[in-house]
């Protein structure tokens, strides 16, 4: 049986680690129970290197969400602990990308910066750069309301990338684009990630997704979530949008999804 | 100055489309009026007056009717004016802390349940019989829907957004600010709305208990006079006042509340 333990042992087999930058993330022996006894989470470890692109999938209510949060610093661990740089910068991108619906869109892409204490003439600089990165230039006066899902998450990832960041976290952010809009982020989420060299953790159910983008990925079992398997990607960056159409990707995701559907069924007994 | 609006005429239609309805709904309720008075009520004008004799009864008495209703809208217009500043006050107090909350929210909504018409004489007892007891009596029925409308605002920021801001390590005044304020807008004003009727019911309640106090007083002291001499078509008149009053008030906020809104929130049309 897979344990946490194997899982680790899975993981020192020589994950590709493309590039340096960004910052390491150790869990170590994280766990989480809620104040209404519900275990969230079993004892998960699990190591990424600076500048990985790591996914979480699993069903839901295995605890991902739960695991992304106390890695953002959002929820505290019952025990163990989520060790990581303390001066590292941390974005948090969320699925229904989590716009100030009253500020125009560079308003909204200088939020974080502004929180953050910047001052007024370099938010609006970063932020004009940030929204020129995701092809957001010409609607600045734009509201979001007045923009597609796949345009108001390309907002909320500028957001995020103005505050040039060490450690990326993404909670599910393309599960409500459509089919198309969804393939056409997911490679701009490729690119950005190798261009600013950024640690990446994304949480996600779409097997496809998590092949495309990570460097590795961790498959989770339900109630109470566990990491059972991490499963190394072995594609070279970068990733053509073809590769989704080869014989290995479909083998690849195939493997995540026998794993998913395994331990769900696990789960259920 | 030829701009990109479109031409008059169009411009004249659409406005058309939007005045006809209710102008229709308006022309068939006068004419079913009229007719219920040529009828049933034929010659019982004291129970039902033809809407010309309370046109008639609006002309014969429009300086009394004008200075009634200046003093009523003035009263209400204090009494609503406390009130918003009052409720909004009390309910951003009682969004801070949930004990608080819990201790104080119970009492408010007595506010909303103790009958205005039966603590109206206590509250002259006290203020005495004068626009004073009046405004206080305006106040307190409108202030229920203000404080919870508001608290219901300020408590039901988006869970994403509310995470957002505790990435960043935003402090509790700026989150308030910058966060749980602005998103809390459209309920304020949707709470607003309804207090804006409410407030002059509170006025004109409070009129029938002072009476009139030597004076000359408001609409619901001229109601009662109005009564009282069985002149039933200045007492129609006296009623639609009250009631434009009302409606006044409300297209009022409906104002504001577009222009604050207006560009991002689709309560506003």
């Amino acid at each position: 049986m897979n344990t946490a333990a194997t899982a680790l042992d899975a993981d020192a087999t020589a994950p590709p680690r493309p590039r340096g930058g960004g910052v390491p993330i150790e869990l170590r022996e994280v766990w989480k129970e809620f104040d209404t006894k519900v275990k969230a989470l079993d004892i998960v470890n699990l190591d990424i290197a600076g500048g990985e692109f790591v996914s979480i999938v699993g069903p839901s209510g295995c605890g991902k969400s739960t695991l992304l949060r106390i890695v953002a610093g959002l929820l505290a661990p019952s025990g163990g602990a989520c060790v990581r740089a303390t001066n590292a910068r941390a974005a948090f991108v969320f699925q229904d990308a989590a716009l100030l619906p009253w500020r125009s869109v560079l308003r909204n892409a200088e939020l974080l910066m502004e929180l953050e204490g910047y001052a007024a003439p370099d938010r609006r600089q970063r932020a004009e750069k940030a929204m020129q990165l995701v092809g957001l230039s010409g609607f600045a006066d734009a509201y979001p309301h007045q923009l597609s899902g796949g345009m108001r998450m390309r907002l909320s990832l500028a957001r995020a990338m103005a505050l040039q960041p060490d450690l990326l976290l993404l909670d599910e952010p393309l599960a409500a684009v459509d089919e198309l809009t969804r393939d056409t982020l997911q490679e701009e989420l490729q690119q950005l990630w190798r261009k600013l060299n950024f640690t990446a953790l994304l949480v996600t159910h779409n097997v496809h997704e998590a092949v495309y983008l990570s460097t590795r990925i961790a498959v989770m079992s339900p109630r109470p979530g566990r990491i059972e398997k991490v499963i190394n990607v072995p594609f070279a960056f970068p990733r053509a949008p073809e590769l989704r159409a080869t014989a290995e990707f479909a083998a690849l995701t195939g493997q995540v999804s026998a794993l998913l559907r395994h331990h769900a069924v696990g789960g259920a007994e | 100055m030829n701009s990109a609006r479109s031409p008059l005429p169009a411009r004249l239609v659409a406005a058309a489309g939007q005045w006809l309805p209710p102008l229709i709904v308006a022309a068939g309720f006068l004419g079913l009026w009229a007719l219920l008075t040529l009828t049933i009520y034929k010659g019982k004008g004291f129970l039902v007056p033809a809407p010309q004799d309370v046109a008639a009864a609006f002309a014969e008495n429009f300086a009394v009717i004008a200075l009634a209703s200046l003093t009523t809208l003035r009263e209400a217009a204090f009494g609503y004016l406390i009130a918003i500043a009052l409720g909004i006050l009390i309910a951003a107090v009682l969004s801070q802390s949930r004990i608080l909350e819990r201790s104080f929210y119970p009492y408010a909504v007595l506010l909303q349940t103790v009958p205005v018409v039966a603590i109206a004489p206590l509250i002259v007892l006290w203020f005495g019989y004068n626009d004073f007891s009046v405004i206080i009596i305006s106040l307190i029925i409108s202030l229920f829907p203000i404080i919870n409308n508001t608290l219901l605002g300020l408590q039901s920021t988006p869970r994403s957004l509310v995470e957002l801001f505790a990435m960043h390590r935003t402090n509790r005044l700026a989150t308030f600010w910058k966060l749980r304020a602005p998103s809390a807008l459209p309920s304020i004003m949707a709470g607003l709305k309804i207090s804006a009727g409410l407030s002059v019911i509170g006025a004109i309640v409070g009129e029938f208990i002072i009476g009139s106090g030597g004076t000359q007083g408001g609409l619901g002291v001229q109601i009662i006079f109005a009564q009282g001499r069985m002149y039933t078509s200045l007492l129609f008149a006296e009623v639609i006042c009250a009631t434009l009053l009302g409606f006044l008030f409300f297209l009022i906020v409906t104002l504001i509340s577009n222009a604050l809104l207006g560009h991002w929130h689709e309560s506003a049309s």
